[in-house]
């Protein structure tokens, strides 16, 4: 068993909404991409992406563009993404994703990226460039399958029906659903358009639902807490970091995640 | 199976999820329009009444005559209306855009030749238009943002990554993804996800097929070689397509090889290169170990794109078509040839492939024939000789401008 399906049902379980959080590898840097990581989980993230920075992150905003750009800058190597997922397999609980570009599983080689994802206890993989079209020639599903990671299906709202089902064929874990047309990055106000759109994915997709892109508020959250399983911060939360005292980085961390999911007890 | 746009194991249409429907819904309409007698009517129609096709086949006896070796023919591309062969795949694109219901254009560019190509069909056709352009293509093609902003479009100065063509594409991906259901995107060559490389293929072999009728009118037989920068290669692709089945005719890409051979320094992607996957398509591209996409260069904006045409990639692994590298200072040297010779000023781009040309002419008898296809002209580039030439009175000018 796949330890996102054990945590979605811990999820389902306590009826609460999950939550995944998102980390760029070596942003602000290696050794705080590691600590980063514990202190989400301590602050109740349920998933947590380790983005691995690419030289060119098609669907990516300007918050998580340039912290690629700053991470590659001082050195980045996709094999330290391997080294800092085994090393947190160690620290944490919390299921571990990679989000990457295909172009950096490609030219590692599709059957050694994951392996090594998987030995390095990585659960599954978000790799949006990398479409379930192209599988003939990549054979990049049947690696993730072969090595028990899941490959999260990214989806969109201008996703027509037919695209959807294409997508919900041997779909594992959760859907990716993106709350919005457009690039990663906290927005003020959620499209009210997504409803029906979820309303929509829930007909195809007979797994628990995630939302991301553009989540930064707690009624962000609040908003789609009945709608979906899974909320999905990325960019907000390094624009938290970006706004902290290098110093504080994990407090005002820890107090952005439980500013988002606080329940009154 | 159903061809998805791969040539061998490039192309594809490696694309996020949003852009898969707006993707699928050009295709379909491409592979509808391009079977219609009347949409190519119309096509054609604005291709000789607005761009000026045909161009003509120039008969280049001076340069013959002066390397001593194969006649050359220039195909003068430059002569299509602003300035480039990038006017003839802009108008199929602007008339696609109509029959989907778009209401405005993006695109990206380099030299700005695409740009400034797109923001006239826009003009032309009723669009808005945006284009986007690195800030090192802005600062070094500024006389095509003027002509850009004069036309209507919106130039944004893209500021991230190296600030040249790829983050452009980038920059214009990212709108596109977000403003998809009003916007068609004019992507500029034979490269990005399927459609694309196919699309701008057929339109640009207007070129080869023109080329064909002339050469057999003038010489009576085929051509031997037919010699093509390629950036992208969208004026490669265009010339080369209608004479893929001519086996005997050798068909040559110039890459642009810069100021030297380390990574960095030139944007040749057969010396470095390796097979990747970027910007929707797979094909060969400037990268290191990690897949990482590398910085490149080149006295030509349009040509220091970091990946190329998969449909290139896929000729030259079948020894099709062969490719070279000339560097910047022989560009220098042929715009300087070919304008004193022949009284046509190359752009910076068409140049590397009169570079090539001017190596190879001589070593050929005088039976061969060689094509070179000038695909621009080089008014564009102002800026950049006149700093090559080290033209003093020109600078002084340009100072006496600033203090009216």
């Amino acid at each position: 068993m796949n330890s996102i399906d054990i945590r979605l049902r811990k999820i389902q379980k306590e009826k609460r909404i999950g939550l995944m959080t998102h980390v760029v590898v070596g942003y602000p840097s290696l050794f705080e991409t590691v600590s980063l990581v514990e202190t989400m989980e301590r602050a109740g993230a349920d998933f947590i992406e380790l983005q691995i920075p690419f030289s060119d992150p098609l669907a990516d905003g300007p918050t998580i563009m340039k912290a690629c750009e700053k991470a590659l800058r001082k050195g980045v190597r996709v094999r330290d993404a391997f080294r800092v997922a085994a090393q947190l397999k160690k620290k944490v609980e919390v299921p571990l994703l990679f989000m990457a570009y295909y172009n950096n599983v490609f030219k590692y080689g599709v059957k050694r990226f994951c392996t090594d994802a998987k030995k390095a206890g990585v659960s599954g993989l978000i790799i949006p460039d990398m479409p379930i079209d192209e599988e003939h020639g990549e054979h990049f599903f049947a690696a993730c399958k072969k090595n028990n990671l899941y490959a999260i299906r990214v989806i969109s709202p201008v996703s027509t029906i037919g695209r959807l089902k294409k997508n919900a064929k041997g779909a594992k874990g959760f859907v990716y659903c993106m709350a919005r047309q457009g690039t990663t990055g906290a927005q003020k106000k959620i499209d009210p358009n997504v409803v029906a759109f979820l309303k929509k994915v829930k007909e195809v997709f007979k797994i628990p639902v995630a939302v991301g892109f553009g989540i930064s508020k707690k009624e962000h959250v609040d908003l789609l807490k009945r709608q979906v399983d899974i909320v999905i911060v990325g960019s907000a939360i390094i624009d938290a970091i970006n706004r902290s005292n290098r110093k504080e980085i994990a407090k005002s961390t820890q107090q952005f995640i439980e500013s988002l999911i606080k329940v009154p007890r | 199976m159903k061809n998805h746009g791969h040539f061998g194991k490039y192309g594809g249409r490696y694309v996020p999820e949003m852009l898969m429907p707006a993707l699928e819904e050009l295709e379909k309409v491409y592979e509808k329009v391009k079977k219609n007698k009347s949409f190519q009517k119309e096509v054609h129609y604005y291709l000789q009444t607005f761009a000026g096709r045909p161009t003509p086949l120039t008969y280049a006896k001076n340069l013959t005559e002066k390397l001593g070796g194969a006649k050359i023919y220039l195909k003068n591309e430059g002569l299509n209306h602003t300035g480039a062969h990038k006017i003839t795949h802009c108008i199929g694109q602007a008339l696609i855009a109509r029959m989907l219901g778009k209401k405005r254009l993006i695109a990206e560019t380099g030299a700005g030749q695409h740009g400034v190509a797109t923001a006239t069909v826009a003009a032309k056709f009723g669009f808005s238009c945006t284009v986007y352009m690195g800030e090192t293509d802005v600062y070094r093609q500024r006389p095509n943002v003027f002509l850009m902003e004069r036309l209507g479009a919106k130039v944004v100065p893209v500021a991230f990554g190296n600030r040249t063509l790829k983050d452009a594409v980038n920059a214009a991906i990212k709108d596109w993804i977000t403003n998809v259901d009003s916007t068609h995107y004019v992507l500029g060559s034979v490269v990005g996800p399927h459609p694309y490389p196919i699309m701008n293929r057929d339109f640009q072999s207007v070129v080869g097929k023109e080329v064909k009728k002339q050469i057999i009118k003038a010489e009576g037989k085929m051509p031997d070689y037919i010699i093509a920068c390629v950036g992208g290669g969208s004026n490669a692709m265009g010339i080369f397509y209608p004479f893929i089945k001519e086996k005997l005719v050798n068909l040559i890409g110039v890459e642009a090889g810069g100021k030297g051979k380390r990574i960095g320094q030139h944007a040749s992607r057969f010396n470095g290169g390796s097979v990747g996957v970027l910007e929707g398509f797979k094909s060969y591209f400037l990268q290191d170990n990690d897949g990482q996409i590398q910085k490149t260069h080149s006295i030509s904006a349009g040509l220091d794109y970091a990946g190329i045409g998969p449909e290139l990639v896929y000729l030259r692994d079948k020894k099709r078509m062969q490719f070279a590298a000339v560097n910047d200072k022989e560009v220098i040297e042929a715009v300087s040839v070919l304008s004193k010779t022949e009284g046509i000023i190359p752009a910076l781009e068409s140049a590397h492939a009169v570079a090539y040309a001017l190596k190879l002419a001589h070593t050929l008898s005088k039976s061969k024939v060689i094509i070179i296809n000038i695909s621009g002209r080089g008014d564009k580039d102002l800026f950049i000789l006149a700093r090559a030439f080290k033209d003093k009175n020109f600078f002084n000018f340009l100072k006496s401008q600033l203090s009216i």
